[in-house]
């Protein structure tokens, strides 16, 4: 019983050493442009986002932080 | 305990073996060979360029460094072409309608080629963008080049000076 802990323990300490050596960019420098494809954006539409982001920092009576303009100073 | 040892040996070698594979073209290896599809229509063969210095330059038009050196490139494949050299540029884009437009108002002649599924790029294992690999007369890769600052077509400069002299 000891024996087989021992081995998975063993076996789960080797796959964590060496597994990750060679995790590297999945997407590689020459597929860059990818990034750039619209899905990739968090946000489809910024006209209605900022809406929404407005109607948010008004129910929770606090700004900022959010991806919306304001420095979180009260003051805009 | 023996066993457990082995197994420790077993794994970690399985485990590693990933990571050997992935080995792509390094300095002193033989150039992998390729055949793409170039901007004036017609293919361009590496090794059909066997006796030539040829620097392959991976560029896109997303990449602005790349876009910087373009015109350097040029004035570098103008000034060392008549000692037997070649410049490559390799298009690594999916799309190469960017690459095209943006092309017409560049002064450049050398052969553009098109990796658009990027294999060409993964077999040269392509670290960064740019990357310009250097090959010599005889096909082998003898340097790679790893991104562009301003100053570094020096670099180039010295590379081909080497090479050609060879």
């Amino acid at each position: 019983m000891y024996k087989a802990i021992r081995l998975v323990l063993l076996l789960s300490l080797t796959a964590g050493a060496t597994g990750c050596a060679n995790v590297e960019p999945w997407v590689k420098p020459y597929e860059r442009q990818y990034f750039a494809d619209i899905v990739m954006s968090a946000e489809r539409d910024p006209v209605a986002a900022a809406y929404l982001n407005h109607v948010f920092e008004a129910r929770e009576g606090a700004r900022g932080a959010t991806g919306s303009h304001g420095g979180g100073c009260g003051c805009n | 305990m023996n066993t457990a040892r082995q197994m420790l040996l077993a794994c970690t070698l399985a485990l590693s073996l990933p990571g050997l594979a992935a080995a792509a073209a390094a300095p002193g290896s033989a150039a992998p060979d390729f055949a793409l599809a170039a901007r004036d229509g017609g293919k361009v063969r590496l090794a059909d360029l066997k006796g030539q210095v040829v620097m392959i330059n991976f560029w896109a038009t997303w990449c602005g460094p790349c876009r910087q050196e373009m015109p350097l490139l040029a004035q570098l494949n103008t000034k060392y072409e008549p000692l037997g050299f070649t410049l490559l540029g390799v298009n690594v884009e999916p799309d190469s309608a960017a690459a095209v437009s943006w092309l017409k108002g560049m002064p450049v002649t050398f052969p553009i080629l098109f990796d658009t599924d990027s294999a060409v790029a993964g077999s040269f294992g392509v670290e960064g963008m740019p990357s310009t690999v250097f090959v010599d007369r005889k096909g082998q890769v003898r340097y790679i080049h790893r991104g562009y600052k301003p100053g570094d077509e020096a670099k180039y400069a010295d590379m081909i000076r080497s090479l050609v002299k060879e």
